[in-house]
């Protein structure tokens, strides 16, 4: 946000009464893109980590009892809720230092670097050397440790070489436990230090990346999430009840990759911030014949089959009528074949944990590519581990039905087209959009032009929705619509019941112009609806 | 489809970074890709090959396993009814000798019908540079005597003994009376179409043994 600063106009939400005016009422009563099919369970921003403060908070107050613990709990959420209006204000570099325990932490890796280069169980993994200038100077670094405070994974460098860092976060939480309070976080500079305790590991984020810590939070519970994703809940908690000084990295070997992608796809994929996935846009012909064809090839205990082309981009969902997938547990199945090449040459069957869906088993996906250029992969989700074979002929099916009908042609098509352009919608002015239809789950966004095809500006442009993102859903001032006016573009944020909208202008747009541009956006994807979103899911 | 079909379980088993997969995909594939950055296995892949023994066609159905240790408590899914398990180590890596000994333990334990075959990896490594060899061939040699295995050395590289190890894989399941019993039972059950992905890949069938149910595991 520095970078813009020096003409930026005070963003201000508009009165209401402005909104109600330029609200029309038949998208209020049907958002684009809304179903009442229960594909996805529709999840707000933040959701987990508001659960995960209010977790944090009651196990803090279950303990506080006497006045005085209940006093600085007051004191420091006071001041948390100081940091957090301070956060929203401004994020520039100049923002004064608040506190001094940062002061001790970097006195103490200061120290410390003349360590060497030595890579860990990643082979052919080039590490970084930890306390590097380079090292420091990383945008965000993330950080799981044990209860004990023995490493288990760090995103730059070796954790191996930081006992000591890791030792240090260690004690400034249960520093902050023995008062029986928990450490959210602290900002130091530019600086945020965001800590989430999930015994028996916490973890650690560390960034001067313009993201506020509710985001910082929310990375945290994803990578929090990923480990579950691996082990379970139960194994993870039965592993340190067993032997509290466990080293974790044992059972997480070959798990790095996934952390690592993870970590790297919320830095610059909005499923993650808009708690949402985006689907490959298709004619609901095209997407009903795949529904059908999947679901018409049954199996045994068979939970859920996804496919799902690349990018990310959501094919269909067909599930066991009963549940729904929690678009969270989509984003650790996306990450599954993103981070990873070796599905393309076999037919797999890996054990695989959906924390939302049950955080203490096990479901058991069969994975595979339909076509040999790998443009989409299902996964086939059963409860029961001996069914692979019944899972292979299953999906031997739907390949044969879904290519006798040139579904998977459609599929590759829809891939090599990319997303749609934002001037075939017809707005001059817009540059590109994000929607979230909210009872689907579900968002649709226009591919990226120039200038924000180049990386950097790119990335800026992901700053500044995580911005926009960060004020209207700001628990201390929610607002509903956000005009912000900024040297190099305009950003719109606008909150109904229905859906979530954030679109990117030129700097020179009018308020009034860009409302009716939105109005305008709406209509069309309202008139897109079939294809971008999938609005009828098929139950086994 | 002529000619009576056998389906033979095979099991990949082994530490992390022990070569499996490059073995898997030297034998189905005949590839190998030495620019191709480390992947581990997830779970477990599937493959399958159709070869001739004495007139006779045996589909070998080989699993992939991943070496990671989190896979261990549930490995008994993958070796559960193999007629064979390939324990492979890396001949660059003492560790992994270690490793493949517990894995025979684990086999002996649960499987006991299952053919033991020890396949050192890697073999172009040692024959470049002698020193960088870390497990001795007669020290793997007595080993297999003692527990009736088999040892060959490969490469996946230069496919040194790959489809002799496989061959001799088939063989010993379609030479053994015991298997007599399942060649009737297989020509009965249903097939499964080779997948388009496995080049080189062929209809495989289900044995009786491959759906039995035992273990816990999760």
């Amino acid at each position: 946000m520095a970078a813009m600063t020096e003409s930026t106009l005070p963003a201000q939400p508009l009165p209401s009464a402005e909104v109600l005016e330029v609200t029309p009422d038949d998208l209020e009563d049907s958002a684009p893109g809304a179903s009442e099919d229960h594909m996805l369970i529709a999840a707000e921003s933040y959701e987990d980590i508001n659960v995960a403060i209010d977790e944090q908070y009651q196990r803090g107050k279950v303990g506080g009892e006497n006045e005085k613990t209940d006093k600085t709990e007051n004191e420091i959420s006071q001041s948390a809720r100081e940091l957090s209006i301070d956060d929203t204000r401004s994020t520039t570099p100049s923002d004064e230092g608040r506190e001094t325990p940062k002061e001790e932490v970097s006195m103490e890796t200061k120290e410390r670097s003349n360590s060497v280069l030595s890579n860990r169980d990643r082979p052919q993994h080039v590490e970084e050397e930890c306390y590097s200038p380079e090292w420091r100077q990383r945008q965000k670094h993330v950080f799981i440790l044990s209860e004990a405070g023995k490493p288990i994974y760090t995103r730059h460098g070796n954790e191996d070489k930081l006992v000591t860092t890791m030792g240090v976060m260690q004690a400034l939480v249960s520093f902050v436990q023995d008062n029986n309070d928990n450490i959210r976080f602290m900002i130091a500079g530019s600086h945020k230090f965001v800590f989430l305790n999930r015994p028996p590991v916490m973890l650690v984020c560390v960034s001067h990346s313009a993201e506020s810590t509710q985001q910082l939070l929310l990375h945290l519970t994803y990578v929090y999430n990923q480990v579950i994703s691996v082990l379970t809940f139960s194994q993870l908690s039965k592993i340190f009840e067993r032997k509290r000084n466990y080293d974790l990295r044992r059972l997480l070997t070959g798990t790095e990759k996934f952390l690592d992608n993870l970590i790297n796809l919320m830095d610059r994929d909005p499923m993650f911030l808009l708690s949402a996935v985006r689907c490959l846009p298709l004619a609901s012909s095209v997407r009903d014949i795949i529904g059908q064809s999947i679901a018409q090839a049954k199996a045994k205990d068979l939970v859920f089959a996804i496919l799902v082309g690349r990018d990310n981009q959501l094919v269909t969902v067909v599930r066991m009528k009963e549940h729904s997938l929690h678009p969270a547990d989509l984003h650790l199945v996306f990450n599954l074949v993103d981070a990873s090449t070796s599905f393309q040459s076999a037919e797999s069957w890996t054990p695989i944990c959906l924390p939302k869906f049950n955080s203490n088993g096990y479901l058991h996906a069969h994975v595979s590519y339909l076509d040999e250029e790998c443009s989409a992969c299902l996964l086939l989700l059963s409860a029961d581990r001996d069914v692979f074979f019944e899972l292979s002929e299953a999906r031997q099916k739907i390949v044969t039905r879904l290519n006798k009908y040139g579904c998977l042609q459609a599929v590759r098509e829809s891939l090599g087209k990319g997303s749609y352009k934002v001037a075939q919608i017809g707005i001059p002015d817009l540059r590109h959009f994000m929607y979230k239809s909210k009872s689907t789950a579900q968002y649709t966004s226009s591919e990226l032009e120039a200038p924000y095809t180049e990386e950097g500006e790119r990335h800026r442009l992901f700053g500044m929705y995580q911005y926009l993102h960060h004020r209207v859903h700001n628990s201390a001032r929610p607002l509903k619509i956000l005009f912000h006016v900024g040297s190099k573009e305009t950003m719109l944020g606008w909150i109904t019941s229905g859906f979530e909208l954030y679109a990117t202008f030129g700097p020179l747009v009018t308020k009034p112009a860009a409302i009716n541009a939105i109005n305008k956006l709406l209509r069309w994807i309202k008139k897109e609806e079939d294809r971008l979103f999938i609005l009828n899911s098929y139950t086994y | 489809m002529a000619g009576s079909r056998v389906d033979c379980k095979v099991v990949l088993l082994g530490k992390a970074y022990g070569g499996k997969t490059s073995l898997v995909e030297r034998y189905l594939h005949d590839r190998f890709n030495a620019e191709m950055p480390y992947q581990n296995t997830i779970g477990a892949a599937f493959g399958a090959k159709r070869v001739e023994v004495d007139g006779k066609i045996v589909t070998l159905g080989i699993w992939d396993t991943a070496g990671s240790e989190r896979y261990e408590a549930m490995s008994k899914i993958y070796y559960r009814g193999a007629k064979a398990a390939v324990v492979c180590y890396d001949l660059t890596d003492d560790g992994s000798f270690e490793r493949a000994k517990f894995w025979v333990k684990e086999l002996n334990d649960n499987e006991e019908a299952c053919r033991v075959y020890l396949c050192g990896t890697k073999l172009d490594l040692v024959q470049e540079n002698r020193k960088a060899r870390k497990v001795d061939y007669h020290m793997t040699t007595d080993y297999a005597d003692e527990i009736h295995a088999e040892v060959i050395e490969t490469s996946s590289k230069t496919g040194f003994n790959v489809s002799e190890l496989f061959e001799k894989v088939a063989e010993g399941f379609a030479r053994d009376p015991a298997n007599r019993q399942t060649v009737q039972i297989c020509s009965s059950v249903q097939q499964y179409p080779s997948t388009s992905l496995s080049k080189g890949a062929e209809n495989f069938q289900v044995t009786e043994q491959g759906k039995s149910r035992g273990g816990c595991c999760s």
